[in-house]
């Protein structure tokens, strides 16, 4: 039992849904089947004999194909096993074009094996493969405005892609390895020299195009918002987490704390202006992705192992009621005809009574509220933050997620009435939800136990609580002020000039501090 | 090429891909640009370890004494092949664009899929 099983058989499965065209709905529920024995294997694996690592060919780690066992990469396999079948299910009744299946097995393969990856060079052809098959994901309908959405989204994650090429580059030069395990000695013993900044530099900016920074990933509102609901839900919830992943184990490697944390909050904040500005729900939710992202990032910036692993925990709590919020809020937008907000309120009688419950779920997740996934992963990461600035400015991002979901109440009235959804929908929504809701012994498996027993206090609770309060506060008094944002930055051109600008900015933090 | 002139290059292609990728609208050009950033990582990697009397990775007993690193050449040819793919299928979406826009100039596009929105 080894991750490179997981990965090749759902590669193989790519191909295999190309060839039985007909079967496809056989197949992917053979995948998934499958696909949770395996995870459970992997996870017996890890628990008796530990991390290990996998070797592909004749070589040694430093310069072969390697994937590693360990706890981050299994909580993130589940992460893409739990999105594949939400969206499997979402998606069960409607008929699509046999390539759409080989597309979805490649992107949920390339995620796998994407997140027990530590080599460095395997991970730019993973984040490749992925932006190819999400790229094609994205224009499926063939709607010009969703093919101009996927071509910016190609365009600037393959120059992104390129400025990481160019520090695997560098560091291939200066160390003759590209393995994180071999790196991390090697740039200990070696700091401050420059091609470390430099380095370090160009590979986060690369990573920050596919993980959905601010200042890096401007093609993300338009993509996440145009592409199918499936495809969003997957595209927010699992493909950036990717990206976060790989800032992860890049941050364990290069001394990145400053640098992510001022990252962080450029994001966290122009994220959430955004979101609470933006009437469009779908770009709302991109939006606030953007801004989860950054307090993500805060996290691992924070300096503490107990921030770091809470920030990955919340990562995964993100990925399943973002992907929740993209399916639910795509099935009423199909039925509004839009996703604008007065259109969606006009028509909330016609909404399906399963997506306001799970509407209802997913928002009090993403506001921390326990006992849902979002409270146990912030109490974590907030337990592991010492400074009390970063803790003050992180509790404002969540009255700031508050302040932008706030207006979302008017969809959630009346929750026992409007008609029966389909069941495969309603399937796939309940383990979502379910998921949400009992995410605590999930994320046993990434917080070790001394953290997590300290979730449970009243100081936690009375401060998510306080903090949703304010956000509806914030939400009330933002309502009626007119402030128009400028939306020409996400404009081609002004997205690519805002990659170097971030470039910049990133090797000039890691050279001062 | 050798190494330091090799890495110049590459630099100096990167630039110039940039500034056809931010300054011109067509977006033909744009993607041949593309192309060009693209290619200057590839020369960058494979000019890290050239210099004056090597000899290609290539197994034989007369080669090896010399032999530059072959790492990043087997590198470079995922890369390559990468690239390509990148590029006949974002050609294919242009085709698109072209077809329900009428043009190619980035920012009328950009007008138009606003002008859907309003």
């Amino acid at each position: 039992m080894s991750p490179v099983t997981l990965v090749l058989f759902r590669l193989a499965l790519a191909i295999l849904s190309i060839l039985f065209r007909r079967f496809h709905r056989a197949l992917l529920l053979v995948a998934h089947a499958i696909d949770a024995v395996l995870l459970v294997g992997l996870f017996a694996r890890l628990s008796t004999s530990g991390t290990g690592e996998f070797i592909l060919g004749p070589w040694t780690s430093a310069t072969s194909i390697a994937f590693s066992l360990d706890r981050i990469g299994l909580t993130f396999a589940f992460l893409g096993f739990a999105l594949s079948l939400a969206v499997m299910l979402y998606a069960w009744r409607e008929t699509l074009r046999p390539y759409a299946f080989l597309l979805l097995h490649l992107l949920i393969g390339s995620c796998y094996a994407l997140s027990f990856t530590k080599d460095l060079f395997n991970a730019y052809v993973l984040f490749e493969l992925i932006t190819l098959s999400s790229f094609l994901l994205v224009g499926y309908e063939r709607k010009a405005r969703q093919i101009w959405a996927s071509l910016r989204y190609l365009i600037l994650s393959s120059f992104g892609m390129t400025i990481f090429l160019f520090g695997i580059a560098v560091l291939y030069h200066h160390t003759g390895t590209l393995h994180l395990d071999t790196l991390a000695p090697i740039i200990a013993s070696n700091q401050p020299a420059p091609w470390i900044t430099l380095s370090a530099a160009l590979l986060v900016t690369g990573v920050a195009v596919k993980a959905g920074v601010f200042i890096f990933s401007l093609w993300l509102p338009s993509a996440h918002a145009e592409a199918p609901p499936a495809v969003s839900a997957l595209l927010s919830g699992l493909v950036i987490k990717m990206g976060v992943v790989e800032l992860f184990r890049l941050s364990g490697v290069f001394p990145l704390e400053t640098t992510l944390l001022v990252l962080g909050f450029i994001t966290a904040f122009l994220g959430l202006v955004y979101a609470i500005r933006t009437k469009r729900i779908k770009r709302m939710l991109a939006f606030s992705t953007l801004s989860q992202i950054g307090y993500l990032l805060i996290g691992f910036g924070a300096g503490t192992e107990g921030a770091r692993v809470g920030a990955l925990d919340y990562a995964v709590a993100h990925g399943l009621f973002k992907g929740l919020l993209f399916l639910a809020i795509g099935e009423i937008a199909a039925l509004a005809g839009s996703d604008k907000l007065e259109h969606l309120v006009e028509h909330r009688d016609r909404f399906p009574r399963a997506c306001r419950w799970v509407l209802i779920v997913a928002c009090l997740g993403i506001l921390g509220l326990p006992p849902f996934a979002g409270f146990a992963a912030k109490a974590v990461l907030e337990a592991g933050i010492d400074s009390t600035l970063v803790h003050t400015l992180v509790v404002l991002v969540t009255v700031g997620t508050t302040a932008a979901f706030a207006k979302l109440i008017p969809l959630l009235s009346r929750p026992f009435g409007g008609p029966r959804c389909s069941i495969s929908r309603a399937l796939g929504y309940g383990w979502l939800g379910v998921a949400i809701l009992f995410f605590l012994p999930l994320s046993r498996l990434l917080v070790p136990r001394p953290i997590w027993l300290t979730l449970f206090n009243a100081l936690a609770f009375v401060e998510a609580l306080a903090a949703v309060l304010l956000g509806f506060v914030v939400y009330r008094l933002l309502r009626r002020v007119p402030w128009r944002l400028p939306h020409a930055i996400f404009g081609i051109e002004e997205a690519l000039m805002t990659v170097l600008a971030g470039f910049l900015l990133v090797w000039g933090l890691l050279v001062t501090v | 090429m050798q190494g330091p002139i090799g890495i110049a290059a590459a630099v100096a292609l990167f630039a110039i891909g940039t500034l056809g990728l931010v300054l011109r609208r067509d977006l033909v050009i744009k993607l041949l640009a593309l192309g060009l950033v693209n290619t200057s990582a590839i020369l960058c990697l494979l000019s890290l370890d050239a210099a004056p009397g090597r000899t290609p990775p290539f197994l034989s007993p007369a080669f090896t004494q010399h032999m530059v690193d072959p790492l990043p050449q087997a590198l470079v040819l995922s890369a390559i092949v990468i690239n390509f793919a990148i590029l006949a299928l974002a050609l294919v979406f242009v085709m698109r664009i072209v077809e329900q826009y009428h043009t190619l100039d980035s920012q009328r596009v950009e007008h138009e899929v606003e002008g859907e929105d309003a």
